[in-house]
């Protein structure tokens, strides 16, 4: 096709095209997956549906109870119901500019189908508008399951007008290709600043942080007690967000003014909104294709080390960089340990998966020792056996804390240990290392920083629960064995689940086997801490001295615990050497 | 002690009802450049997977360097070098660092490990980048550090798949004077390659795999006495596998 030909190429059919390509491949995908696939995406398309109607429902409910005359004698609610448009509104715009930002990432420089659009005779920009559809489409789905049925609720409990259903949908159409175009411009900065790739990791990292933090914020929030002052003081900040310089409270204003049939203030409010995200759209949209086809992007901006002058008489070694490690191992271990470290500490994407057991462990570190080793007598009716067991099991939730660090951690490094190796794992595979050498490093290589960060962690327990001396220096083998049984369980199941064909970490360990390794990994580490701590618990209540119980759990843990570590691995071996093999 | 370095016997390998190699049988000596050539999906890669023991056979048994690669694996991988033909590396090491993993894994005296790294890193034109991470290094440079973690331990076997994909002209250069040196110094050198220039003017014997069986062993000129008065490698290679009616095709289309 000609230049002339392909400029008349118009953009909206091209974008058409694009994205009913993407629909072909979507239906294509779902006609070749098993029936059990089929099945599981009809469920989910019906649960979408319900969680939809029940969240009208509910909302309809509630808002119609707030806005209820009774309440209105209690507490006065009209501010905050007259901001709800705006609150949703600005929350949705804010929401997707931050969750577009990795998927545009993800799109447009990770993708590898760019190229191969940007050279077809297509319009660029139906290329970006289609990617941008594509990227924000999952979010915006997600996004509407939450504001939606609010939104729509607001207007079935105030009676607006008909017309405020299909605006209100309009609207966050518009807002959100808004937002995505600003993701787009702000995705093109960052990567002239940092790799694409380095950026992915980073955010991986970051993601996985954030949303561990605002899961886990929750057990703190439940011990927060609000009073009135600071629940009017929190309604009176929710209505500010209506302040009449946002945009987004000329959109809210605009819903409510059409709901309630003022039509001056509906048409300005909704029309400044709808300009002013329309013109947000075009003008990103115009500079994050320029910026994209120009390579700006891709110029790295002064990020770029300069090569290092270094003294020709003393080049580096590697061998004087690497932390010593004791030479009774062979060197095929010790590489290989070595090889692990350097990759899973320079692989960011790997780090924010090692970061959860540490926030989980902090979390609960912290709710322990509030707790100040006290058990809920709740209503005092509980026989006073039972209540000295809890309370000397209470005792010994510094061990729990390490243990469900050391098993997070391990679902991690030991499950995955051989699936992390990827694609480069034929550089093992080729080289005259034996399995039991193979399976030794991956081991080591998984026990020694779990059983470290299991004793810190069991140290800081200690001291914030200000348990005795005693009970911390019977945690300390706990830990040490029970971590070790770990490692073979974990271990093994990542041999039989090993999967080397990876882009993302997050996929290294699938199907039923890595689903099974999980719950097995779990249920060795509870059965551990049973046979561990349970006689340290039981006999002294049956009148024995905590000494001899903690000496009977050591000896009945310690052998569970040596026999998972042995026993898994060595029936394993012959699995090792057929790692990547297929089939 | 022989001078056979890689031979295979009835080497075959199965995924399912497909049969990937049928029952090759070859031989690679000391001092060898061998080049495997066959069309897409003949089962070249198949082959070279079992002989550095990255595959199983079904049946069949490969010997490198005398040693048995599958009940003697450590012996037969310690004698030999691989270069895939992805260059699928650990991306978060630096070059330096994957060389000296190598050499480890490879037991290789510390000191030797040390001197080998650098001469390979200045021979292949590494060294300003060699504490980078491959992460950002071009499909060429990986290859380069990929040939550099076959040679750290000077094998006696070398054995590389495609070669020279993605290499620009002197690089691919370097790689043929290389490997004609390594033969010259007594080591044997099995090479896939789709580049029949490169097989005719390198290799001293050629095997040519189709449909997963050998359907030509020879030098050169025993090659062409096979190919019935045919005189380039292309002619001989498009008769033994069926390709030359696409040959004809494309004339009538021209």
């Amino acid at each position: 096709m000609s230049r002339a030909a392909a400029s008349r190429v118009s953009v909206a059919s091209s974008t058409c095209k694009l994205l009913w390509l993407r629909v072909r491949i979507w239906a294509s995908v779902l006609r070749h997956a098993t029936l059990r696939r089929k099945i599981g995406t009809l469920v989910v398309a019906a649960l979408f549906v319900a969680l939809l109607a029940a969240a009208f429902t509910g909302s309809w409910a509630l808002l119609s109870f707030l806005r209820s005359p009774e309440l209105a004698q209690v507490v006065d609610l009209t501010l905050v119901l007259e901001a709800l448009p705006t609150i949703i509104l600005t929350g949705s715009f804010l929401t997707i500019l931050v969750t577009s930002f990795g998927v545009l990432l993800q799109s447009l420089y990770l993708a590898r189908d760019m190229d191969f659009l940007m050279a077809a005779p297509i319009p660029v920009r139906a290329v970006f508008i289609s990617k941008l559809i594509q990227a924000i489409l999952p979010n915006f789905t997600l996004l509407c399951l939450f504001s939606l049925p609010v939104l729509f609720g607001l207007g079935a409990s105030s009676g607006y007008h008909v017309l405020f259903y299909p605006l209100v949908i309009l609207l966050l159409v518009c807002m959100t290709l808004a937002a995505a175009g600003l993701s787009a411009v702000l995705v093109m900065g960052v990567v002239r600043l940092v790799p694409a790739r380095r950026v992915a990791e980073a955010l991986a990292a970051v993601g996985a942080a954030a949303s561990l933090i605002c899961s886990q914020s929750g057990n703190f929030t439940r011990n927060m007690t609000f009073d009135a002052g600071q629940t009017t003081q929190l309604m009176r900040l929710l209505s500010r967000a209506n302040a009449p310089w946002s945009p987004f409270a000329w959109a809210g204003r605009g819903l409510i003014g059409l709901g309630t049939g003022q039509g001056a203030s509906a048409a300005l409010g909704l029309g400044l909104t709808l300009v002013l995200a329309l013109a947000i759209f075009a003008v990103t949209l115009r500079a994050s294709e320029v910026l994209y086809h120009t390579g700006w992007s891709q110029m790295q901006a002064g990020t770029q080390r300069r090569p290092r002058a270094r003294p020709q008489a003393a080049p580096r070694t590697t061998a004087a960089r690497r932390p010593a490690l004791p030479p009774l191992l062979p060197r095929a271990v010790s590489a290989l340990i070595v090889k692990d470290a350097l990759v899973l500490r320079r692989d960011l994407r790997n780090l924010s998966q090692l970061m959860t057991p540490l926030i989980l462990g902090i979390v609960y570190a912290i709710m322990l020792a509030r707790s100040a080793g006290q058990v809920d007598p709740g209503r005092g009716e509980a026989p006073q056996w039972f209540m000295h067991s809890a309370s000397q099991m209470r005792a010994y939730g510094n061990i729990g804390i390490a243990l469900f660090i050391g098993w997070i951690m391990l679902s991690r490094l030991g499950m995955m240990a051989f699936s992390h190796e990827g694609r480069a794992y034929w550089l093992i595979k080729t080289a005259p290392v034996t399995p039991v050498r193979l399976m030794l490093a991956k081991a080591l290589a998984a026990y020694v920083p779990t059983l470290v960060i299991g004793e810190v962690f069991l140290a800081m327990a200690s001291l914030l629960q200000r348990a005795g001396a005693g009970v911390m220096l019977f945690g300390m083998p706990v830990v040490a064995l029970a971590v070790a049984g770990a490692v073979g369980v974990n271990l093994s199941f990542g041999v039989a689940g090993a999967n080397l064909e990876w882009e993302d970490p997050r996929h290294m360990v699938r199907g039923s086997v890595g689903c099974i390794g999980s719950f097995a990994g779990m249920a060795y580490m509870a059965l551990a801490a049973a046979f561990f701590i349970g006689p340290a618990v039981l006999v002294p209540s049956l009148g024995g001295s905590v000494g001899l119980g903690q000496a009977i759990g050591l000896v009945m843990g310690g052998v569970l615990a040596l026999v998972c570590a042995l026993l898994p691995p060595y029936l394993m071996l012959g699995r090792v050497r057929r790692i990547g093999e297929g089939g | 002690m022989t001078d056979i370095l890689i031979e295979t016997l009835d080497l075959a390998k199965r995924f399912g009802d497909k049969v990937a190699v049928d029952k090759v049988n070859l031989q690679v000596r000391a001092g060898e450049i061998f080049g495997f050539l066959g069309p897409n999906g003949a089962g070249k890669t198949t082959t070279i997977k079992m002989i550095v023991g990255l595959l199983q056979p079904t049946s069949g048994a490969v010997r490198v360097a005398g040693h048995d690669v599958q009940t003697e694996p450590l012996a037969a991988k310690a004698a030999s070098g691989f270069v895939p033909d992805a260059p699928n590396l650990y991306t978060k090491l630096s070059a330096r660092e994957l060389l000296h993993f190598v050499g480890e894994l490879y037991d290789v005296e510390p000191v030797m490990v040390e001197r080998r790294i650098e001469e390979l890193l200045r021979l292949f034109d590494l060294t300003a980048a060699a504490d980078d991470l491959i992460d950002s290094y071009s499909h060429g440079m990986r290859q380069k550090v990929s040939l550099a973690a076959a040679l750290v331990h000077d094998p006696r076997v070398l054995v590389l798949d495609e070669p020279t994909v993605g290499l620009d002209p002197k690089s691919a250069r370097l790689i043929k004077d290389l490997l004609r040196q390594l033969a010259q110094r007594g080591a044997a050198v099995f090479l896939s390659t789709h580049i029949l220039e490169i097989a005719e003017r390198m290799c001293d014997r050629i095997g040519i795999i189709n449909r997963g069986a050998l359907v030509a062993v020879g030098t050169m000129d025993e090659l062409r006495a096979m190919g019935q008065g045919t005189s380039s490698l292309e002619d001989i290679f498009l008769s033994l596998t069926g390709g030359a009616e696409y040959a004809a095709i494309a004339q009538v289309l021209q």
